[in-house]
């Protein structure tokens, strides 16, 4: 029954060997297995034989088996748990060997120096053969080699336990060395004779032959499953894999995986289609490759502070292989893989937008041109009147004259009179003619550097004739040195004119106020701030109106002065605005950028 | 060289005003100068004949209104417009209301007075057909009612016969009315009977 089960497991793990040479273990198992049921075998000869040349030959063929049983459990041990002291395997074997060796050369009887006789007795209800004799002083090396096969297995066992945590191996160690040292002590009582009873060691082997049979099926039931996880992890392996290769095939733009110093390690087919590189060039290409040559120090900078903080985002013209370039956006994450730094990024043609942005950019100031044109022909009627008006008056001033020089005696105050009036049409139509043209002014102005001093000299000797008739006081409050500006020159002294106008004009009515004109000029870092300040009537209530067109307080304005104003330090990138004074009048101020050389 | 009409200028711009008054004065026409259409709608102008140069763009009333008002007085003054920025569908809007014509600043001395000329020349014809229409209107009105009918039916164009029939009278009587018509209405052809008729709207 034995011999039948252990045949049986030799059977299975001789098969499992075959499928995994190196399952040593397997194949140390199947040894064991199949010499403990040649053991069996052999116990069951022993008992059965009645003649003492018999039975010392089957002992012998046992102790055979027995020595293969030994070695194959040692080899077990050795591969299974993986922790046996190779000096002690080495001493087990060796006695073993020894053992076998005396056994054959020197005591035929093996465990006896002489049999007395052979006695049958009955056992677990069978008559069996025992014998009776004096036990053989070699028989020792035997039950020493047993005994240093059980030290070998506590250690080997207590090491496996200490190192590795594995309870299969454990038990299997324990077990061995449960069932080594029932043999012993079945073997020594038996050989000496206190009990009477056949030597059964292959029952003991087969004991710890099913405990390591359990082990190693629970093993091969373990990495079963094992086999089955890992199968199901690889194909969720595949798949995730695959839904990477559809995600990055999905992206709206190129997407790719590179290594930190730039070498391209995945990629989708648009970055094919985009940048005309093949598969395999493209493989060979760095980062930088793809980047036009004036931007690859920005990509280069984008890249590492990608690296260093956790993405970043960088727009450059992407070089196609035919040369041409786009502008793409990219926006890159750093992500680990096989534990070195990657760049995954994005990369996104956004020349279409750029170009649409440039259009709408041009397109805004066209339309801005254009609404200026049309406020302008708008405007234009209004002017036109404004213009012909004077132009008629000079005509037929002009005309009356000749009619009354044809006369015999002409009236010559009549004629001065008619000289002053066209004097006076003519300087109106002038100044009608300079506001429209700098209404029809188109774009940006015409900068050049300027000495704010100059502008207020020039803008005060035009106004000269008002300041002088209306007497007014000014003073220049500003500092002497004070920083170039960028101006076009002729609308900005055109600018303060008209406010010295303007404030001459509501200055008019101060009676016993005395008329103070005040103009101060303030660097406010990056900009030159003009104010000019009187004492006048003030704003008046619809204050807030006076830049809009047409608006006007004076009988005779045509309500364009301030708009025009605006518009002038407005395309300066400037603004002009007023202010109610905390006693009496207004103040104006506008603003213009310094020559950056002088900031 | 004296004119007894006086052409009436208004303009908000008072050295306009000026200029177009030295302009005509040397050309010895009476002016009478007004810097806005209610200055000279409150002053007394007659009805004889005589030009108004109306400036189109003024403030509170402009020329165009001045130019209704003008109509609904039975005005004879002839209407001229100048204007510092007309345009077309303004300038065919006062013309079709009875302008002489509608001229642009600046304007050439040459122009200004032949157009006042042709101004003045429509306002004296337009003065003498007020009268010849009131002297018609006159004569009409002493017609007796028969030879009223009489003369309904001749301007018609009806012959003699077929109007005695219509009456119900011979057509002898038909020719005394008939030549008493002519007498009274002091006509001498058919021609001028049916001219005046038309004036009149008789028919």
């Amino acid at each position: 029954m034995t011999a039948a089960a252990s045949l049986t497991l030799a059977g299975v793990h001789g098969f499992v060997w075959l499928r995994r040479r190196q399952q040593m273990a397997s194949l140390m198992f199947c040894i064991m297995a199949a010499a403990t049921a040649g053991m069996a075998g052999c116990e069951l000869w022993t008992m059965q034989q009645t003649d003492m040349v018999a039975y010392t030959h089957a002992l012998q063929w046992y102790n055979v088996m027995r020595w293969l049983v030994t070695l194959a459990l040692v080899g077990f041990i050795h591969f299974y748990l993986g922790s046996g002291r190779p000096w002690l395997e080495w001493t087990v074997c060796g006695l073993r060997t020894l053992s076998l060796l005396v056994n054959f050369l020197v005591s035929p009887m093996v465990y006896y120096t002489s049999i007395e006789e052979l006695v049958r007795i009955k056992f677990l209800g069978t008559e069996v053969t025992v014998v009776e004799g004096i036990p053989s002083p070699f028989s020792i090396i035997g039950q020493i080699s047993l005994l240093v096969l059980a030290g070998y297995l506590v250690d080997a066992t207590w090491r496996s336990a200490k190192g590795q945590h594995r309870p299969g191996a454990i038990r299997v160690g324990l077990s061995a060395v449960f069932f080594v040292l029932a043999l012993s002590l079945q073997m020594m009582f038996a050989l000496w004779g206190f009990i009477e009873m056949p030597i059964v060691a292959s029952l003991f082997f087969a004991g710890i032959l099913i405990v390591m049979g359990i082990e190693l099926s629970e093993d091969m039931l373990r990495s079963a499953k094992l086999a089955e996880a890992l199968k199901i992890r690889e194909q969720e392996l595949l798949s995730e894999r695959k839904l990477t290769d559809a995600i990055f095939e999905s992206a709206p733009g190129m997407l790719y995986l590179q290594s930190a110093d730039g070498s391209m390690v995945r990629w989708n087919s648009q970055h094919e289609r985009v940048t005309g590189y093949s598969n395999d060039e493209t493989s060979r290409m760095k980062a930088e490759d793809f980047c036009a040559e004036v931007e690859r120090n920005t990509l280069t900078e984008a890249r590492s502070m990608a690296l260093a903080q956790g993405g970043h985002e960088v727009e450059f013209d992407l070089t196609r292989r035919d040369g041409r370039t786009a502008r793409h956006f990219f926006r890159m994450v750093p992500v680990e893989v096989a534990g070195e730094p990657h760049l995954v990024g994005i990369g996104i043609d956004v020349s279409s937008q750029r170009a649409l942005a440039a259009e709408t950019e041009r397109q805004r100031e066209q339309m801005a041109h254009i609404a200026r044109v049309a406020s302008v022909s708008e405007l234009s009627s209004s002017l036109a009147h404004e213009i012909n008006q004077p132009l008629a008056i000079i005509l037929s001033n002009a005309q009356a004259a000749q009619r009354l020089m044809a006369h015999e005696h002409p009236d010559l105050n009549e004629l001065r009179e008619i000289l002053d009036d066209i004097v006076s049409a003519d300087i109106r139509a002038a100044d009608v003619i300079k506001r429209l043209r700098s209404i029809l002014r188109q774009g940006k102005p015409a900068l050049e550097t300027v000495s704010p001093h100059a502008l207020f000299d020039q803008a005060l000797s035009m106004a000269q004739p008002d300041l002088k008739s209306g007497s007014i006081q000014v003073s220049r409050r500003h500092s002497k040195k004070l920083p170039l500006i960028q101006a076009d020159r002729i609308p900005i002294e055109q600018v303060l004119l008209n406010l010295i106008k303007n404030a001459c004009e509501a200055m008019e009515d101060n009676g016993a106020r005395e008329k103070t004109l005040s103009l101060t000029c303030v660097n406010e870092g990056g900009w030159l701030r003009f104010s000019v300040r009187d004492n006048g009537h003030g704003l008046g209530e619809d204050g807030d109106k006076i830049f809009e067109a047409f608006h006007t307080t004076k009988p005779k304005g045509l309500g364009l002065g301030l708009t025009i104003c605006q518009t002038i330090i407005r395309a300066h990138g400037g603004n002009l605005w007023s202010e109610r004074n905390k006693s009496h009048g207004a103040t104006f101020h506008f603003q213009l950028p310094i020559v950056p050389e002088n900031l | 060289m004296k004119h007894s009409e006086t052409v009436f200028l208004v303009d908000d711009e008072p050295a306009l005003l000026k200029a177009l008054g030295r302009l005509l004065k040397a050309e010895g026409f009476a002016v009478q100068a007004f810097d806005s259409a209610m200055k000279f709608l409150s002053a007394p102008h007659n009805n004889g004949a005589g030009c108004i140069l109306l400036d189109q763009s003024m403030p509170e009333m402009s020329g165009m209104e001045l130019q209704q008002r003008l109509i609904q007085e039975d005005s004879a003054l002839a209407v001229i417009f100048i204007t510092g920025n007309g345009d077309i569908p303004m300038s065919v809007r006062a013309i079709k209301a009875g302008a002489v014509d509608f001229l642009t600043k600046p304007v050439k001395d040459k122009e200004l007075l032949a157009v006042i000329k042709t101004a003045l020349e429509k306002s004296r014809a337009m003065l003498t057909e007020r009268a010849e229409i009131s002297e018609w209107k006159q004569r009409h009105a002493e017609l007796s009612a028969r030879e009223k009918e009489v003369l309904f039916h001749v301007v018609k164009g009806l012959p003699n016969k077929q109007i005695a029939a219509n009456l119900g009278v011979v057509e002898q009587t038909i020719k005394v009315h008939r030549g008493r018509v002519m007498a009274k209405m002091g006509v001498e052809s058919l021609a001028q009977l049916v001219l005046v008729a038309e004036r009149l709207q008789l028919k």
